[in-house]
């Protein structure tokens, strides 16, 4: 999804207007973490400036992230994502849309499941996540991980190096919301 | 003759020696920059950056992205989320932002900082989304007021 196609969706499903904001929420620093553990290498890189916004009346979350905005330990990790596997130039976000479901506004703490869009790589996948929803002061955190499989995003490694990449890809998300004021 | 050899295997050797050096040097090097003495590409204030971008994003994302930028604009958040060192500076439509991941060696700089202060950063470009993003920012502390 592109920039504007971003913001419309910012700016449609949640609309900014005083009336309407007053159930939704910003986080302008969510952190997702992926790991890919194998017998040869484990790879870890972290994105703290992820890009979300909650309505709870709506119930819908959207996520959105720029790849090279992931943080790796070393420069040619970094190198190979992002020219190699995501083809940053290309697709430079990652982006996800989709509903809480079970989400009960009146809990201080709960269990929920996120169904939704999550696309990357230009390849859309539909995807249920299991999310920890905590309210303090009205100010929320949605903690969570789940998998995910490199080749349901068409993401090639090459043969020399497929010992060094796992088939599966744990993701982890940490995100702190404060009400939306615009 | 059995010279020229010897001084064909010596150079072949070191050569051999100055590249296994250099490629584990390569290999191993860390994502952590120093942007100090780093010249930027491009020196502009917070509010011309993000309409920069909100303008032409597609441009902006050309000129922009994986150059190192010096921003001047006024802390709008000093913030340690997520174990981070970050700054986040205003401007004119308070949608946006600019946020500055800075590097673990300006936590002092960070320390004094305090909100409404003008100061400019220097950081790599990452690109846009309601905020443009530059990571491992170097704070110049020069410009306060």
């Amino acid at each position: 999804m592109n920039k504007i196609a971003f913001l419309l969706l910012l700016f449609t499903i949640f609309n900014p207007s005083k009336e309407n904001n007053k159930q939704q929420y910003i986080a302008r620093q969510g952190q997702v973490t992926f790991f890919s553990y194998t017998s040869v290498e484990n790879i870890e890189a972290k994105n703290n400036q992820v890009l979300s916004i909650i309505d709870l009346e709506k119930k819908e979350i959207a996520v959105s992230m720029l790849m090279r905005a992931f943080v790796f330990k070393k420069d040619l990790m970094y190198e190979h994502f992002n020219e190699s596997y995501i083809e940053s130039d290309l697709y430079p976000q990652a982006n996800f849309k989709g509903k809480l479901v079970d989400f009960d506004v009146n809990l201080a703490k709960q269990t929920s499941t996120i169904k939704g869009t999550l696309t990357i790589h230009g390849i859309a996948k539909e995807v249920a996540i299991k999310t920890m929803i905590e309210n303090k002061n009205n100010n929320y955190k949605l903690t969570g991980e789940f998998i995910a499989a490199v080749k349901d995003f068409n993401i090639k490694i090459p043969a020399i190096l497929s010992s060094n990449i796992a088939k599966t890809i744990n993701l982890k998300f940490r995100f702190q919301y404060q009400p939306y004021e615009n | 003759m059995k010279t020229f050899k010897k001084i064909l295997l010596f150079v072949s050797l070191i050569t051999l020696i100055i590249w296994s050096f250099w490629a584990t040097l390569s290999v191993n090097k860390s994502s952590e920059k120093n942007l100090e003495k780093i010249n930027s590409d491009y020196n502009l204030d917070s509010n011309d950056l993000v309409a920069n971008f909100v303008n032409n994003t597609a441009k902006a994302n050309g000129n922009y992205v994986g150059k190192i930028i010096e921003v001047t604009g006024y802390v709008k958040q000093i913030s340690f989320l997520n174990n981070r060192k970050t700054v986040i500076l205003y401007t004119k439509n308070q949608n946006y932002g600019v946020i500055c991941d800075v590097s673990n060696n300006q936590l002092d700089k960070l320390k004094t900082l305090k909100k409404h202060q003008k100061i400019t950063v220097k950081g790599t470009c990452k690109g846009f989304l309601m905020d443009v993003i530059l990571l491992n920012c170097y704070i110049d502390l020069k410009t306060n007021e």
